[in-house]
């Protein structure tokens, strides 16, 4: 008998074993679902009680600020990709009553608003309105960029992000500074020290892991789910320009302490030189995105807003990069229109391409096309009077936005790597004599020209 | 049991016997039993196992997923607490107060909260109010009341003080040669009872509460005209009273709140914190119909000067058309007070830390406050600044509104200045009148974006540079030949008699006698000829009409000027070349105008009022309108006094009026 029992009960064990190991494994599936988001919100957002939340809580929202005469737009990014798919019939009739509730009820956590600051008047009666609505409601701020760069100012923070949560929903809304460069920010997110964590689950937000910066949109008023709410006019652009909006402040506290150890040129020379390279800058930048050809400050440009915010007054020439994938023949006839007419070009299209323009008194803005290989990114540079040619090589970047002289800018996210690439670990001191074709630490022989090609590659006005 | 044997027995029998079988047959077969048991253990093993895996890979990742989070979103500044003054939750405080010839404390609960032993300095009575809750400190002044006037002052403050207050005084080197009887009978009626028999050099301590009880009271007296009383030092305890008693009543409104926060921090500021009827922190002035400088943002330039900023602020935020959210304060160093004030009528304040010494501070604190101003609005073309020192008219958003199109347009413009140099109360007559001068009167302005920006920012004065900010903007590389545009009648007035470049007795010579415009919606007339070519259209017809005065009398005299009213007068001075401003001086000087640098010209021509005339004067032969003199007037000439009396007559001041 008791061999019996050892039997059954080794039986047993293993069965409820393999049906513990089974009710692991099925949650661990669950959790994993519930990290990954879509999934678990799927599971909940079945049940109709769900849906109907979600839009009574934008219902309320909405109220609320409209009776604080606040305006605000919609800047969710799932519900503008569904509103996206029938922008064509919500243009047409913004008015219409809607059958179902489309796009408030999808599934999700959040609805993302933005508020541009300078339209409200920061009425602490707002947020008394809201609690008695039955929101709960956190206010995030921090220093204010705009005073960032100044010398020893302080004072004022500034908010940057509000949550309103009620019931299951919370209501995201993002405030959108203006900043000279006419463009709009919004700071990240981040929790001070006695900040509920737990407050909402913060990482699944879809603004605020980093600064953005955004042109400024045109509204469009519209009745989706029978609530009225403006949204940005053409939602399928200002989704492309959130997957790229990540901005860079200029790093003011570091430039601070290079201006200590180097002293900056305040001569009259100096001063010219920056209004020149400051205007040309402009008017490239302009020039440029009327093209639609992206770029970004490279080389000395580039290292002077990474280590001193400012152009570098011993410079002598404005430099840009541009993707050779967005090339565009229209660039040389567009600046000579601008009055930038072309003083150099090396290279061709399909390789070591550079363009020099001529602006205002000896200040040149030169054009630096990269080539993208698999693990690099090159450009060329080509000796005239020699027709030796010559490479430099950059680690693969992203682009980020930046403000600089009074302009939004792209420079590359990874500034550091970048000018280290090209100017080496001793970037962060000065050099007045620099050449080009030895200087950069990233620079590489690469042949000759042939003698028959030099008419077409090197071309000096 | 043998013969026995029960049918349904024999289901199980066959059954059990199928099951030993089985047995028999296992167990015949020990190695795959064996087999399959261990294999039924290795499998529980290997669950067991498999399961605690799980567990802590959840657990695992839960975890990072918290870390993750919360370094991603966390700031990566610490916000240390700071530990709240311990004050707050005693009852009873420890107040020691020292009065001595060269030196005054006093010292709450082991904090010294004030200090004097500076020589020459800090004479008289000082007075430290502090709250009877929380016992901060709500005001500190010293009151000279050695010197005339000053125990007025004191009453006043004394008056202003809420009931309740705890005040403490004590006397440094002589606080009792110009205190009047009506002084000592205030400080008799707070419960002193040296007070009214206070004298010469004597040492005084007091401590009380206002309209209350005395906490204690200590005095010296001096044994003789030389010599001073024995320093005094007083020990005491007052009794804090509870939050709520220390507390006006007023309806809960957000106005109300800043009111109630502002008060329980300082005294001073009259009846704003008045229990009954306090007085309008709001003041919703009337809107301007096409406000054109709605949208220019205003910058307040400040120092540590909190009454002044009070009465600024109060004049400012009454001017018809203004906007508050373009109104910043820039205080010049961390001060509480003025940023108390500020919040009081919830505007935004920034402060700066201080860079620099005197005039360069002044200096370094103008650019970073006009930088600030830009990059916060950077939609704005212009900016207003203001000082904290300056009346604001009602008027004056509807001057800007009417004039600052020419600033847009006009590139010959360097400001729009709300301040005339020249005029005075016997000099300036036509609220509706506007001139064109060549130097840049500041004291509320118009500063155009590019101009500062593109020239201004890039070349500012280095703090190492010790010079005037104005001064710099007036020199010719800066100007440029550029002129400003001001009004006959300042929209703006200079109050600040305590100042870098200010005292009492230049205050009363130069600025008291300024006139200022009251009248609400002028109506500017002439403004589109205020164009540069246009104006000088204006100026030859003016000339064309103008009565030339007798030159063969003083011009002094109050004869000089026909008494007449509305005319037209012109006369001529001589003036050798451009910067030849002899005369002009020895005129200004005459006619109690400014003197003491040449302000307000235009091309050797000056315009004024004199006995509601207007009133032209022309430098001959230096300026282009000299041909409008007719051949037989020799133009004035008027000889600057000798050297020694120049000296005396000029006060030993720079000639800068800002702060």
């Amino acid at each position: 008998m008791l061999k019996i029992n050892k039997n059954v009960v080794l039986a047993l064990l293993s069965l409820t074993s393999l049906v513990f190991l089974l009710f692991q494994l099925y949650y661990y599936k669950f959790y994993v679902s519930q990290k990954n988001g879509a999934v678990f919100s799927k599971v909940r957002g079945s049940q109709s009680g769900q849906d109907s939340t979600r839009w009574h809580v934008v219902r309320k929202f909405l109220g609320l600020i409209s009776s604080h005469n606040i305006q605000v737009y919609l800047i969710d990014p799932l519900i503008l990709g569904l509103v996206d798919k029938d922008i064509e019939q919500i243009r047409s009739s913004p008015d219409g009553p809607s059958p179902e509730c489309k796009y408030f009820c999808a599934p999700r956590e959040f609805t993302t608003f933005a508020l541009l600051d300078k339209t409200w008047k920061h009425e602490a009666g707002l947020f008394r309105t809201a609690e008695k609505m039955g929101f709960q409601w956190l206010k995030i701020i921090n220093k204010d960029p705009r005073l960032d760069g100044m010398d020893d100012l302080s004072g004022i923070e500034i908010p940057l992000h509000y949550i309103f949560k009620l019931t299951s929903h919370a209501i995201h809304l993002v405030v959108f500074y203006e900043r000279s460069g006419n463009y709009l920010w919004h700071g990240p997110l981040r929790l001070k020290q006695h900040t509920d964590r737990k407050f909402v689950p913060f990482r699944k937000l879809h603004f605020g892991r980093y600064p953005g910066a955004y042109e400024k949109p045109e509204l469009l008023p519209v009745s989706i789910d029978d609530l009225k709410v403006q949204i940005p006019k053409n939602p399928s652009d200002f989704l492309e320009e959130m997957s790229h909006s990540r901005f860079l402040e200029c790093r003011y506290r570091e430039a601070r302490t290079f201006f200590q150890l180097y002293p900056d040129d305040a001569s009259l020379d100096a001063v010219e030189f920056r209004k020149k390279a400051k205007s040309l800058l402009h008017l490239a930048a302009l020039t440029l995105n009327n093209l639609g050809v992206k770029f970004w400050l490279s080389s000395g440009t580039c290292l002077g807003w990474y280590r001193q915010c400012n152009v570098i007054p011993h410079s002598k020439d404005v430099d840009l990069g541009v993707f050779i994938r967005d090339y565009k023949a229209d660039i040389i006839p567009a600046f000579q229109k601008a009055g930038l007419p072309l003083k150099h070009k090396f290279g061709k299209v399909e390789d070591s391409l550079e363009l020099s323009f001529q602006g205002e008194d000896d200040v040149k803005l030169e054009t630096f096309f990269l080539y993208e290989e698999d693990d690099h990114i090159w450009n060329g540079g080509t000796q005239a009077k020699s027709g030796k040619k010559f490479k430099y090589l950059f680690p693969k970047f992203t682009l980020c936005w930046t403000e600089f002289v009074e302009l939004k800018v792209h420079v590359p996210c990874e500034t550091l790597q970048y000018v280290e690439a090209n100017y080496g670990p001793d970037w962060k001191v000065p050099v007045k004599t620099w050449d080009w074709k030895t200087s950069p630490s990233n620079v590489q022989y690469n042949g000759v020209w042939p003698v028959d090609e030099w008419d077409n590659v090197i071309q000096i006005y | 049991m043998d013969e026995w044997k029960p049918n349904p027995a024999v289901k199980p029998h066959k059954k059990r016997s199928w099951y030993l079988a089985w047995k028999y047959k296992l167990m015949n077969q020990r190695a795959l039993r064996k087999l399959c048991q261990t294999g039924a253990v290795l499998f529980l093993l290997v669950t067991v196992i498999v399961n605690i895996k799980l567990i802590l890979d959840t657990r695992r990742a839960a975890y990072e997923e918290e870390e993750e989070s919360a370094q991603d979103y966390d700031d990566e500044m610490l916000n240390v607490e700071v530990p709240r003054h311990p004050v707050s939750n005693k009852k009873v405080l420890d107040v020691e107060v020292y009065s001595s010839r060269s030196k005054v404390y006093v010292a709450v609960d082991g904090t010294t909260v004030l200090e004097d032993e500076a020589r020459e300095q800090g004479r008289g009575i000082h007075v430290i109010v502090l709250n009877q809750a929380t016992g901060h400190v709500m005001a500190k002044r010293v009151f000279d009341t050695y010197s005339p006037h000053e125990d007025e002052a004191m009453v006043l403050f004394l008056n202003m003080v809420a009931r309740g207050r705890i005040l403490i005084f004590t006397i440094k080197d002589e606080g009792s040669f110009h205190l009047k009887d009506t002084a000592k009978n205030v400080l008799k009626s707070l419960g002193s009872q040296v007070a009214p028999f206070l004298s010469w050099r004597d040492m005084w301590t007091f401590v009380g509460k206002k309209g209350g009880e005395v906490y204690g009271e200590k005095h010296a007296k001096s044994p003789a005209l030389s010599t001073w009383g024995d320093p005094v030092l007083l020990k005491t305890e007052v009794h804090l009273t509870s939050v709520e008693d220390a507390e006006c009543h007023w309806p809960d409104t957000e106005l109300n709140r800043r009111r109630k926060r502002f008060c329980s921090k300082v005294e001073g500021y009259g009846s704003v914190c008045s229990c009954k009827d306090p007085t309008p922190i709001e003041f919703n002035p009337d809107p301007l119909k096409d406000n054109k400088v709605f949208d220019v943002p205003v910058a307040v330039i400040a120092g540590n000067r909190p009454n002044y900023l009070y009465r600024m602020l109060r004049s400012l935020l009454s001017a018809q058309g203004v906007n508050p959210q373009m109104i910043t304060v820039f205080i010049d160093g961390y001060y509480e007070e003025p940023m108390d004030v500020v919040e009081l009528f919830g505007l935004s304040g920034i402060q700066h830390t201080p860079i620099s010494i005197k005039n360069a501070r002044v200096s370094q604190h103008y650019k970073a406050s006009l930088t600030a101003t830009f990059n916060l609005f950077p939609d704005a073309k212009f900016a207003v600044v203001l000082e904290e020192d300056l009346d604001i008219s009602v008027d004056f958003f509807s001057f800007l509104s009417q004039s600052i199109h020419l600033l847009e347009e006009d590139e010959s413009l360097y400001c729009i200045s709300a301040w005339n140099d020249q005029g005075y109360e016997h000099t300036a007559e036509d609220p509706s009148l506007l001139y064109r001068v060549e130097t840049m009167p500041g004291l509320g302005w118009v500063l155009r974006k590019s101009l500062y920006k593109d020239e201004l920012e890039p070349k500012w004065p280095t703090p190492e540079k010790l010079w005037d900010w104005d001064m710099w903007m007036r020199m010719p590389e800066q100007r440029k030949g550029r002129e400003c545009i001001i009004p006959d009648i300042s929209r703006s007035y200079h109050f600040g008699i305590v100042g870098l470049n200010m005292n009492g007795y230049f205050h009363e010579a130069y600025f008291k006698k300024h006139k200022f415009n009251t009248v609400p919606n002028v109506q500017l007339k002439n403004v589109e000829s205020l164009r540069k070519d246009a104006y000088e259209t204006e100026i030859h017809r003016l000339l064309g009409e103008a009565e030339v005065l007798d030159h063969s009398k003083n011009p002094c005299e109050d004869s000089f000027v026909p008494d007449t009213e509305g005319r037209v007068y012109v006369m001529f001075i001589r003036m050798e070349q451009e910067a030849d401003f002899t005369t002009w001086t020895q005129l200004a000087k005459c006619l109690h105008i400014w003197d003491l640098d040449v302000r307000g010209n235009h091309k050797g021509l000056w315009r004024l009022f004199r006995k509601k005339n207007h009133f032209l004067v022309v430098g001959v032969p230096a300026s282009p309108y000299s041909s409008k003199k007719p051949s037989s007037v020799t133009p004035i000439y008027l000889e600057p006094p000798a050297k020694e009396e120049g000296v005396v007559a000029v006060p030993a001041v720079p000639a800068a009026e800002q702060t």
